[in-house]
């Protein structure tokens, strides 16, 4: 029962960090092919995303612990603020102000971030009350369960190599001043 | 600002993959404060502070005899 229920943890944990890192690739497809560069705040709610999976992948790697998941949430916490604001600042096409880039079946991205943070916050609160908190996930090991540690170093790696690839973007993007989404900055 | 907020957190997740985590937990705790910082000095206008006056929400004042 006890080894069942860890199944199920860390299997949820697999999920929601693979969907994590399905949205973040996305985002980043839609700026490298599609050529819309990230705003501030767009970038702001990538970051949330990247805390988000920090929090997964935390409990996926090592002992698992109620902080990770703390985390996870607060990160998701900010997301929803992030894209609250963003979505309230473009919600009335004003000179200057306007949804950026391009509607995904049919909602923009800040709208999308709205949904996607309640989607965190609500499978965290699914999975607690489900399965409860962390006490069953005492002296369990990720060693235990050896798919489910390969898929964490493979996802881990993945979600890193995002991170690499964002942060030398916004180095190219914003230089060290503020981002625009006119242009690169560091490039001609 | 933006590129000191990533670099912590690719450093908390690489500290993290290195099993380094007290690295790890303290670099995204710095990633997040910096991005809430960096997210409050994006909002905030000169003019309107952190409010929103391009969304109504009361209604106009009702004329008055004069008007």
């Amino acid at each position: 029962m006890r080894h069942g229920l860890a199944g199920a943890t860390y299997a949820f944990g697999l999920a929601a960090l693979a969907a994590v890192a399905a949205i973040l690739t996305a985002a980043m497809a839609i700026q490298y092919v599609g050529g819309e560069l990230p705003c501030p705040l767009c970038l702001l709610e990538r970051l949330a995303l990247f805390g988000a999976a920090f929090g997964l992948l935390a409990n996926l790697r090592g002992p698992y612990s109620a902080r990770f998941t703390g985390l996870c949430l607060g990160f998701a916490l900010f997301l929803l603020i992030v894209s609250t604001r963003q979505t309230l600042l473009d919600i009335y096409p004003r000179p200057g102000h306007a949804y950026v880039g391009r509607a995904v079946f049919g909602l923009h991205m800040p709208v999308w971030s709205v949904l996607i943070a309640l989607a965190l916050l609500a499978a965290n609160a699914a999975k607690l009350a489900i399965l409860g908190g962390d006490a069953h996930m005492q002296g369990v090991r990720p060693a235990d369960f050896p798919l489910v540690r390969r898929a964490a170093a493979a996802l881990g790696l993945y979600v890193l190599g995002l991170c690499v690839i964002n942060l030398v973007s916004v180095v190219v993007q914003c230089g060290l001043g503020q981002c625009h989404t006119t242009g690169y900055a560091l490039l001609p | 600002m933006m590129v000191a907020v990533f670099a912590a957190m690719t450093l908390a997740l690489a500290a993290l993959w290195l099993e380094r985590r007290t690295l790890a937990v303290a670099a995204v705790v710095t990633s997040l404060a910096l991005g809430a910082g960096l997210f409050l000095w994006e909002i905030w206008s000169p003019e309107t502070g952190f409010r929103m006056p391009w969304i109504q929400t009361r209604l106009d004042a009702p004329a008055t005899a004069e008007a």
